[in-house]
């Protein structure tokens, strides 16, 4: 009997537990929030915080109801987000930021709704915009998937105060003049800060250092040669622009040990806002920062297009963040009504003048309350004329990362230039192979 | 009494119906979430790696030619090589302080609370955060390590603690080590308390010095703990992510990553069917160095 007891007992617990489990499983099946469209967005907390002003005034205008998806600030992590609701087919988000590299790879999976159809019928002209962003970004074949939020390019900083006490009249337009200075005032400052370099820049291994690499080969006139099936990175161009860059930490050591290890977009703004820098190449996101009150460099800063070689041409890594829709949204014609907002001049022009965002639209660089407040606008709108984007391939990922690979290997001197390309290039036919599409 | 007590002894040796029948039912919530959240995973994560799964290409089996792709990828064999080195360097020293640091708090040392506290807050820290003191530490232009260096004259100018392999590889070792030394501390030390002290006594009485007492009785009593200890480390050495992921992100050159760090690019690419197929290698291998270590624990305890 005793026995009896103790058995129903198992049972009634086992019972519990069942249900405690299918309880806490399915509970939150049941808070299905009561909002339209899902916005994903990641960024610093006073990013997200404007996001959701914007988002307040979105919704009493057109009383569409918008649930902001907070994600990190970290860009991988941002993507792998992204990515894990894309793949399952969630219905939310329906439309989110995405950083230009990931667009291709984006669109090839068939997770976003082309946007031409919705554009047509729309207010919004794509005339507004960047032609050259839109063509080399946004579109993916032949079709509109994506539109430019914040266009961003690598841009030269420099300190004009530094200039003037060394009697340099106008930024260097080429390497040669670039480096004379830079070893010049490294020299003279070093006597009272040991800390001093002539130039800093993003050499560490992640996506930056070949947003790096793509603006020192394309400024030699190399690059990523694509044709077909085939890709070109071993060429004479690229070795010598590879080697300068070696050169600038190891022979000219007007960059420091660390670039190849530590530097950062926020490593190099740092230092060089610090005033241990003569030159510095970052996105023109550093420029309210170095303006920002408290900052030691505030007021002696200047901005300019990179240098080039000789025969070059000085080159801009194409980088921002772009807005589109999801193929598996459950309302499309609402996100849309949405990005319309998202892009429309006066979105646009506070996001420029809150967060010193640059506009995908070009009708808002000749604001004049915008120059006003920003008036780097007026050089950031000849840089991003000479915008290169990164190769629109769904596979860039996996070929950024053999470059960032080998790249480091030749900065830290664990190769030589040319071993370094030849090994990348060879990794790079063998992913080409694996993820191009076989040609009909 | 006395009567039912033997009755009760008796009785184990013969399972009635009733018996397993019960016996299965108290197994069965272990059986369904080891196989709810152990098995399906795995088995799933298997299957995912027989097939070319690339988001942005037709998805289609492929068997084992993920696997084949694998052995002949010198970014894979770089990241396995790396791996096993790192096991090799940090666990044997995680195990080595880890045991001095438990025979330190076992003894009776004064403020022996205090001293257990703080052996243990390197473990209590987020891995991610104690990676990012670590940066802090190695840092080229503003890092403690250099600061002192310098200030100490044992070198004249900084050092780029990150930019070598060697370097490197010993500034990730250095941060794991610190982080999961208390583990071992702890497990180790739960070992010397359940030591009899009679036993101890006995060897003081025979004259054995402290070192005979130690090699001779403590460590082959300890021993089963310390192999628990040894396969927790390893199979976390194995997986580990967080640690390079801050301090080195793989570099330089790719000299510091880690087989997870190789499987999480390819997931992060879209490329699920080859992420896969990395992590069950990682798996494999994993599950045989567990396996080896179970075995030559129960052999250990089998003498005992």
């Amino acid at each position: 009997m005793a026995y009896l007891i103790g058995k129903e007992r198992i049972v009634t617990y086992l019972f519990i537990l069942l249900l405690t489990v299918c309880l806490t499983a399915f509970c939150g099946c049941n808070k299905e929030p009561a909002k339209d469209i899902t916005f994903a967005v990641g960024g610093a907390p006073a990013e997200l915080d404007f996001w959701q002003e914007l988002i307040a005034e979105f919704e009493t205008k057109t009383g569409i109801k918008v649930d902001l998806l907070r994600q990190p600030t970290d860009t991988d992590l941002r993507r792998r987000g992204l990515v894990t609701s894309l793949r399952s087919k969630k219905t939310n988000p329906d439309v989110f930021l995405m950083d230009v590299a990931w667009l291709a790879q984006f669109a090839a999976s068939n997770w976003l709704e082309p946007v031409d159809s919705y554009l047509q019928s729309s207010q919004l002209d794509s005339e507004v915009f960047f032609q050259k962003v839109l063509n080399l970004a946004d579109e993916y074949d032949g079709r509109l998937v994506a539109l430019p939020v914040y266009v961003d390019g690598g841009v030269l900083y420099y300190r004009k105060d530094l200039f003037e006490g060394f009697n340099i009249k106008e930024p260097p337009e080429l390497w040669l003049d670039f480096v004379k200075q830079a070893i010049m005032v490294q020299e003279e400052s070093r006597k009272t800060n040991p800390d001093f370099y002539g130039f800093l820049w993003q050499g560490a291994q992640y996506e930056g250092l070949v947003c790096n690499w793509l603006e020192f080969t394309g400024s030699r006139g190399g690059g990523i040669v694509l044709e077909g099936r085939d890709i070109k990175i071993n060429t004479e161009e690229n070795s010598y622009a590879t080697q300068f860059m070696y050169d600038l930490i190891h022979r000219f050591k007007i960059s420091p040990p660390n670039t190849y290890t530590e530097m950062r977009e926020e490593e190099v703004r740092t230092s060089f806002q610090q005033g241990n820098a003569l030159f510095e190449r970052n996105w023109p996101y550093a420029w309210a920062l170095h303006q920002a009150q408290g900052s030691p460099v505030k007021g002696k800063v200047g901005i300019a297009a990179l240098p080039r070689f000789a025969d070059g041409e000085s080159t801009s890594t194409l980088g921002g963040w772009h807005i589109g829709i999801s193929k598996y949204s459950d309302s499309k014609q609402k996100s849309f009504e949405f990005v319309e907002f998202v892009l429309s001049y006066d979105t646009q022009k506070k996001l420029a003048l809150t967060l010193g965002w640059n506009p995908g639209r070009t009708d808002v660089y000749t604001d004049a309350e915008v120059i006003e407040k920003l008036p780097h606008f007026v050089s950031l709108k000849t840089v991003f004329e000479n915008l290169r984007p990164r190769p629109n391939l769904p596979y860039y990922t996996l070929l950024s990362e053999v470059i960032q690979r080998y790249i480091s290997s030749a900065l830290s001197g664990k190769l030589s230039v040319k071993e370094a390309l030849s090994e990348a290039e060879e990794e790079a036919k063998k992913v080409i192979e694996k993820y191009g599409r076989k040609q009909d | 009494m006395k009567n039912m007590a033997e009755n009760r002894i008796e009785e184990p040796g013969m399972l009635t119906h009733r018996d397993i029948k019960s016996a299965c039912l108290f197994i069965l919530p272990l059986i369904t979430l080891i196989f709810l959240f152990i098995l399906v995973p795995v088995i799933g994560t298997f299957i995912n790696s027989l097939f070319q799964d690339v988001s942005f290409l037709d998805k289609k089996f492929i068997f084992l030619k993920n696997y084949q792709q694998l052995f002949s990828d010198p970014g894979f064999r770089q990241a396995l090589k790396f791996t096993m080195l790192f096991i090799l360097v940090s666990v044997p020293l995680e195990i080595v302080l880890g045991t001095i640091f438990a025979l330190l708090m076992n003894a009776d040392v004064p403020l022996r609370g205090l001293l257990r506290a703080c052996v243990l807050i390197p473990w209590a820290i987020p891995a991610a955060i104690s990676a990012r003191t670590w940066e802090l530490i190695y840092n080229y232009s503003y890092g403690l390590a250099n600061f002192i260096f310098t200030r100490l004259g044992i070198t004249s100018e900084p050092v780029n603690w990150l930019g070598t392999s060697i370097g490197a590889f010993g500034a990730v070792v250095a941060a794991d080590v610190w982080k999961t030394t208390p583990f071992v501390a702890i497990i180790v030390l739960a070992g010397l308390q359940s030591i009899p002290e009679e036993i101890i006594n006995q060897a003081k009485v025979d004259r054995a010095n402290l070192l005979q007492i130690f090699f001779k009785v403590t460590v082959p009593l300890i021993k089963p703990v310390i192999i628990v200890a040894l396969l927790f480390r390893t199979i976390d050495g194995l997986r580990v992510f967080d640690v390079i992921y801050v301090l080195t992100g793989g570099g330089p050159g790719g000299e510091t990553t880690s087989i997870s760090h190789y499987a999480y690019k390819y997931f992060l690419s879209g490329d699920f069917g080859y992420g896969s197929a990395v992590s069950v290698v990682l798996f494999v291998v994993a599950f045989s160095l567990s396996v080896i270590y179970v075995k030559v624990g129960r052999f250990e305890t089998g003498q005992i």
